[in-house]
Formats: structure tokens, C-alpha cells, sequence
């Protein structure tokens, strides 16, 4: 029995030097987590697009700062989530970047569940240089958060020789609503035998540009209010989804090498994305002058339907860790405030930003000849300042992940009323 | 006399065992380093979970909520069609699995056979492979146009391609193959291990009582064998209910949620929604659960009536 008590008490010893000195060493680590004086480390992804971004940025701000040294670190964005998650709710600060770049419609749950991890940067950006629902997204309760970088402003892909062969222009395609675009792509598909558009089932972004182009989300402005039964927006598109996969006017992709097949290889008529498809739709040069881009449809028959609309987009945000004033200050000075750092954006790598100024500057009017011409840059950022203004919310893909499910419902025939129905229960009941 | 003699003598070494607390208590030093190891990494992070699964909310804000994560798993239709579709997979594919491990292991065994090392390389080869890499070399290969369906087109199986991620019904078969591929061989060199010591001669006596082959498999090979398929079912349960990184790589949980696993619905709560790790424990410990429930099952199906 005395044996087991020491055994017991060294035991209890041994797990309590063990979790002190886990602990020292942890304080001994914090002060020199990777984040000396003169680095800032930047977490982001796609080397084409948000990291070369950032060379050109630390280019820039390297003119007046010549000591300043970035360090970015590439990681694949459900890695950069999981690994963001992981750390703030630990409640180490141990490995944690300055800078991270984080998704628009993901940003707000971040914000509320780790509030004091993120360095607010109010006061440090003029919010009015920023397209409205760019800041709508990066901020909460009139605190900014983020500094806006890249729009989603979507626009809609055409292939200019398949329209001309059914008979039809971009012309036709101005200021039309879906309904009239299905009617479009029935003879399109007559004449071509070309899909309309492709799409996965599991993707949700078309609904959520068909419903923001609307200007509604999946919760009302509170951002936390579900707002899915009585949602007519939310109607209209899952209307016109099952109105292109009745046509069969939608083919299937399952996963994003296979859409970039399925556009490449001239086997869709169009696509309506974010204006970030650009590059990948330029990557086949054999159809240069073959596409052009368009305004989407707006969606037939609901009150305030519009043209605009936005896919993806991410942010700049700034943790709470050491090093943020030099994090702010990068970031002020490039994508906060430089206009000249905007148009080497668009030149270098076509990026449109959401900076006003830069947008009033004249940076975007590049014909592009692969687009026929069109100064397609130009139009998007026209567009851009036309989407309408929602509240991203907390829940974005826990109900996209509710809703996929409601869509192959009323796919397989369900009664809309009541799919979308079930639809709000189940988030009430799930979302808390 | 002589018996009381030894009997002393033998009292006498019992005790000499029994005072010899050194001895002990070097033994309780050596196993005292993974005892304490092992409460630090597993029973410690456990108990933290089971603490972890009263709480709820978004982030580090979170609350004691008492046992409301668990009365909110029945009525959470998204868990309901994970647990259903884990069930699924653990129903068809682990009985399926098991058969055909066993298969190959009898077949490998024939001692007539030849290239034995090269089959039973090429059978085994898949379980070493890596659980991303194959998952996604699969979805690539039941991808629309991907070779399956070049294949099957060929031999005029099928007309129009199979739209293999986007149909609820043939997204599960394809996990199912894929996991099935993964797992055969590993379970056939436990069977193919036993096989070894099961004597020949018993299989001699059944020829000579006119035993036909399937009346050897079933009557002297499969219970010779009992203990192992009850170890690796109740392995190969346990895997199957932890089941992640397939349907992540391959379907990622599509089309809808129809093949979503209980794990995957754990790694959405905690990292692709908006995270909320009271609730994800929770849901984990639903897997521990069932896990216990399902191996409880399987010991008293095979087990010795003791």
C-alpha cells in the first residue's frame, strides 16, 4: 500500500514538473516565435495570384524601407483555416504569422470566436476608399478589421463563337434575367451541342452569387438571423438552378481541375464566376478572341435584382501578436493607400483590387486582346461597385452544406416551400 | 516427511518472491515511463475532451452547457446522416472485406501455387500506400472521363458515363471499393500468418475422410482462424467508424452530405464552420461509443460461450 502511495505521489511529482516546465518553455519560445524585429510572416495562398500579390507589395514597400523582410509562407487555404483554429484556441501565439489572408465569407466567424487574436485597424485605412461591401465584409460593428484586397466581382465568361453560331452577341446578353439567358443557351446547346454552363453539386458559389446579386444571404443583416424559408431570392435561384438541370443546360464537374477541363477544352458555352477566373480562363491560348465577358443574368422576378454580384474575395487581417504595428504599416502603405501598386497589380497579374482611388486613377483600362479587346478589368471594377451590400455572417458554409442537401432534394422533385423549409429548421437547430 | 519438506520449500520460495520489493519496484520504474507517458498524451487529452464535450460555443468563447451537445445529436439531422452513411459503409464494406481477405489468404496458401512472394506483395502493396495519395489517384480514376468510364464505355457496359461523385448511390460504392482496395491486403497477411500454424495434417485427415474443398474452408479453416477474424473485424470496425480521409479526398463528403462520416462531420464543426469544439467532442465521443457498442457485439457473436 506505501509503495503505491509513493509510487502515486511520484507520479503526480513527475507530471507536475513535466507540465511547468512545458510551460517554461513555452514563455521561453513566445518572445522569439519566428516573428523577430525586422520579418513580418504573411500566411496566404496561390502562388499566382495572393502571393505574387504580395512580392510585388514587399517590392514596393521595400523602396522606402529597405530593411523591412517578408516572409511568406504558402499554405493551401483549408490548411491555413485548420491551422489558424488550431492555434487561437489554444492560446498560443507560438508559430503565428503577423499577417494572414483570410476568405470574406469565412472572415466573421474567425472575428467572433477568436475576438481578441485579431489587431483591429480602424482609423488606420480610410473605409471610404474601399468599395461599401468590401468593408461590410472585414468589418464588425463599424470596427474594420481587415484591409480589403482582391474583389469577386463576378461577371459572365461567353464564348463569343458558339453565341455567334446560335446567332447571337454579347449584345443579346446585356441586361437580361435568367430566364431569358436558359432561352439563350437551349438553342446554343441545338446548335453547338455545348452545355450552357458547368457546375458542381457540391459548390454552392453560384447560388451564393445568384442570391447576393439580389442582395440577399442566407441570414439577414444581423448576420446571425437564418433568413432561408421566407427567402424569395433564395427561391429564384434554386429555381433557376433546377430550370438548367431540367434544360440540361448544366454539365457536371466534380472537382476544380475538371471545371478548368471543362472550360479549356471548350466544352461549356459560358460560366458566371468571380473575375479571379481570368488567368485560368486565359491559360488556353488557342481560344484568344474567343471569349468575352458579360454582366450575369439578373434573377427573374425578385425586388431588387441586379447585375453584380461577388464570388470569393479574401482580406488582409492583422493578429494580435508582436509585430503588428510594422504588419499595419506594410499593409497600409501597399494595399491600404498606393495606388501605383494597384496598377503594377493589374499589369503584372491582372488582380483587381476593391481601392477606389486606384480604380478612379484610371489603372484598370487595359484592352485585353484575348477578350477581343474588351477592357474587361475596366468592367469589372464597374461592376464591383455595383454589388450589393450583405452581412456574411457567421454560418456562411455550415448552411451552404445545409442547402446542398435541400438542392438534391427539390432536384429529385421535393416542393421548393418545403425543402427550403426543413432547410431553416435544421439550421435553427444546428446553428447556435 | 518428504512432503512436508517440500511443501516448506515452497512456501519458503513463495515468500522469497514475495520479499523481494526491489525487484518490484525496478519493474514499476521501467513501466512507469510510458503509464506516465501514456496518461499525459492519451487519458489526459481524453478526460480534457470528455470536459471539452459540456461546453459549447464559437471559438474560445465557450460555456458549460451540461449534456445539451448530446440531446442536440439526435435531433441534428446532419449527424443522423453521418452516423447513417458510417453504418452503411461499416455494414457492406467490412463483412465484404473480411470475406475477401479471407479469400486471398487461402488461395495464397496453396502450397501448389507459384509466385507466391510476387501475388502476395501485390496484394499487400495498397496498405502501404498513402491514405491521400490513393484517395485521390481513386477520384481521379471515377472521375466523368476518367479510365473507368473509358473502360466500361469500351465494352459497351455502360452508354452514358456513370457520374460517379455526383450520384449519392455510387459516390458510397466508389468510397467502398476504395477503402475495400486499401484494407484487403493488410488483413490478409493476419489471415495468411495464422494460416502458417494451422497444421497440415489436419487438413490430410479431412481429405481422407473425403472432405471437398469447401467443406475444409468452412469446417476446419475458418474456425481454426476465429480469434484472428474477430481481431480484425473488430479492427477494421474501429477503422471504418474513424473513417476520414478517403471520403474527404475523394467525394469530400458529396454529393450533398451522401457520404459524410462522423469524423468528417467532427473536422466541418471544428475547422469548416464556424468552429465549435464543445460540440465536435461531443460527436467524438458518439464514435467512442459506438465503437465500444459495435466490439462488445462482434466479442459476443465469436466469442467462446465462457
Amino acid at each position: 500500500m506505501k509503495k503505491r502511495l509513493l509510487l502515486l505521489a511520484s507520479l503526480i511529482t513527475i507530471l507536475f514538473i513535466a507540465a511547468c516546465s512545458s510551460g517554461d518553455s513555452d514563455e521561453a519560445n513566445g518572445t522569439s516565435n519566428g516573428n523577430d524585429e525586422d520579418g513580418i510572416t504573411v500566411w496566404a495562398w496561390d502562388p499566382k495570384f495572393n502571393i505574387k500579390a504580395l512580392e510585388i507589395a514587399e517590392e514596393s514597400y521595400k523602396a522606402e524601407n529597405p530593411d523591412f523582410e517578408l516572409n511568406v509562407i504558402e499554405n493551401a487555404q483549408d490548411d491555413i483555416v485548420q491551422k489558424l483554429n488550431t492555434s487561437l484556441s489554444s492560446g498560443t501565439t507560438k508559430g503565428l504569422p503577423n499577417i494572414v489572408l483570410i476568405e470574406d465569407y469565412r472572415v466573421k466567424s474567425f472575428l467572433e470566436a477568436y475576438p481578441d487574436s485579431f489587431h483591429e485597424v480602424t482609423g488606420s485605412i480610410d473605409v471610404n476608399d474601399f468599395t461599401p461591401y468590401k468593408v461590410a465584409a472585414t468589418s464588425i460593428d463599424d470596427k474594420n478589421y481587415g484591409v480589403p484586397f482582391d474583389t469577386g466581382a463576378t461577371g459572365l465568361y461567353v464564348r463569343t463563337d458558339y453565341l455567334e453560331e446560335a446567332g447571337y452577341t454579347t449584345e443579346d446578353l446585356q441586361d437580361i434575367d435568367w430566364n431569358e439567358y436558359i432561352e439563350i443557351g437551349k438553342k446554343v446547346k441545338e446548335v453547338t451541342g455545348k452545355h450552357l454552363i458547368t457546375n458542381d453539386h457540391n459548390d454552392f458559389g453560384i447560388i451564393r452569387v445568384l442570391i447576393q446579386s439580389a442582395g440577399s444571404w442566407y441570414t439577414e443583416d444581423d448576420g446571425v438571423t437564418i433568413n432561408i424559408a421566407d427567402n424569395e431570392a433564395l427561391k429564384a435561384a434554386f429555381e433557376v438552378y433546377k430550370n438548367l438541370v431540367e434544360a440540361d443546360l448544366m454539365a457536371v464537374h466534380s472537382d476544380w481541375n475538371q471545371l478548368l477541363e471543362a472550360v479549356n477544352s471548350g466544352s461549356v458555352a459560358s460560366l458566371p464566376t468571380g473575375n479571379w477566373f481570368t488567368p485560368s480562363i486565359k491559360a488556353e491560348e488557342s481560344q484568344s478572341g474567343n471569349w468575352a465577358v458579360v454582366p450575369i443574368p439578373s434573377l427573374p422576378g425578385v425586388e431588387g435584382a441586379t447585375h453584380a454580384s461577388n464570388l470569393g474575395g479574401s482580406s488582409w487581417y492583422v493578429l494580435n501578436i508582436d509585430g503588428k504595428e510594422e504588419a499595419v504599416d506594410f499593409l497600409t502603405s501597399t494595399f491600404g493607400s498606393n495606388v501605383e501598386f494597384y496598377q503594377e497589380l493589374v499589369k503584372e497579374m491582372g488582380a483587381i483590387g476593391t481601392y477606389i482611388p486606384a480604380m478612379e486613377a484610371g489603372a484598370y483600362e487595359i484592352s485585353d486582346e484575348y477578350f477581343g479587346g474588351q477592357e474587361i478589368y475596366n468592367d469589372f471594377t464597374k461592376w464591383s461597385g455595383e454589388i450589393p451590400e450583405v452581412n456574411y455572417g457567421l454560418h456562411t458554409y455550415a448552411i451552404d452544406d445545409i442547402l446542398i442537401v435541400s438542392m438534391q432534394e427539390y432536384l429529385n422533385g421535393g416542393d421548393l416551400d418545403k425543402v427550403l423549409e426543413n432547410a431553416q429548421k435544421q439550421a435553427e437547430t444546428q446553428i447556435k | 516427511m518428504e512432503t512436508t519438506n517440500l511443501n516448506k520449500s515452497i512456501k519458503q520460495k513463495s515468500e522469497k518472491y514475495k520479499f523481494k520489493p526491489k525487484k518490484g519496484l525496478i519493474g514499476w520504474i521501467f513501466i512507469l515511463i510510458s503509464v506516465i507517458l501514456i496518461c499525459l498524451f492519451y487519458f489526459y487529452p481524453m478526460l480534457q475532451a470528455l470536459l471539452l464535450s459540456f461546453q459549447s460555443g464559437a471559438g474560445v468563447n465557450l460555456q458549460f452547457v451540461g449534456l445539451e451537445n448530446y440531446t442536440r445529436l439526435f435531433s441534428d439531422p446532419t449527424f443522423l446522416a453521418a452516423l447513417f452513411n458510417t453504418v452503411i459503409f461499416f455494414l457492406i464494406q467490412v463483412p465484404f472485406m473480411i470475406i475477401l481477405a479471407l479469400m486471398f489468404s487461402v488461395m495464397l496458401n496453396n502450397k501448389k501455387l507459384k509466385f507466391k512472394g510476387l501475388f502476395r506483395t501485390a496484394i499487400f502493396l495498397p496498405a502501404v500506400t498513402s491514405l491521400v495519395a490513393y484517395s485521390v489517384i481513386f477520384k481521379y480514376l471515377f472521375s466523368n472521363n476518367g479510365i473507368i468510364n473509358t473502360i466500361l464505355m469500351n465494352l459497351s457496359i455502360i452508354s452514358e458515363p456513370i457520374l460517379w461523385m455526383s450520384d449519392p448511390f455510387w459516390a458510397k460504392i466508389v468510397i467502398i471499393l476504395a477503402i475495400t482496395w486499401r484494407w484487403v491486403g493488410y488483413n490478409m497477411i493476419f489471415y495468411l500468418s495464422a494460416l502458417q500454424n494451422v497444421d497440415e495434417s489436419i487438413y490430410e485427415a479431412a481429405r481422407m475422410d473425403g472432405a471437398s474443398a469447401f467443406q475444409q474452408f468452412f469446417k476446419i479453416t475458418i474456425p481454426m482462424l476465429k480469434p484472428i477474424i474477430l481481431f480484425t473485424s473488430i479492427t477494421s470496425t474501429i477503422g471504418t467508424l474513424q473513417l476520414f480521409d478517403e471520403p474527404m479526398n475523394i467525394t469530400g463528403g458529396g454529393p450533398g452530405n451522401a457520404t459524410l462520416t462522423i469524423s468528417q462531420y467532427i473536422y466541418d464543426l471544428s475547422f469548416e464552420y464556424t468552429p465549435d469544439f464543445g460540440y465536435a467532442s461531443a460527436v467524438s465521443f458518439a464514435i467512442v461509443v459506438m465503437i465500444v457498442f459495435f466490439s462488445i457485439i462482434q466479442f459476443k457473436l465469436a466469442g467462446d460461450k465462457k
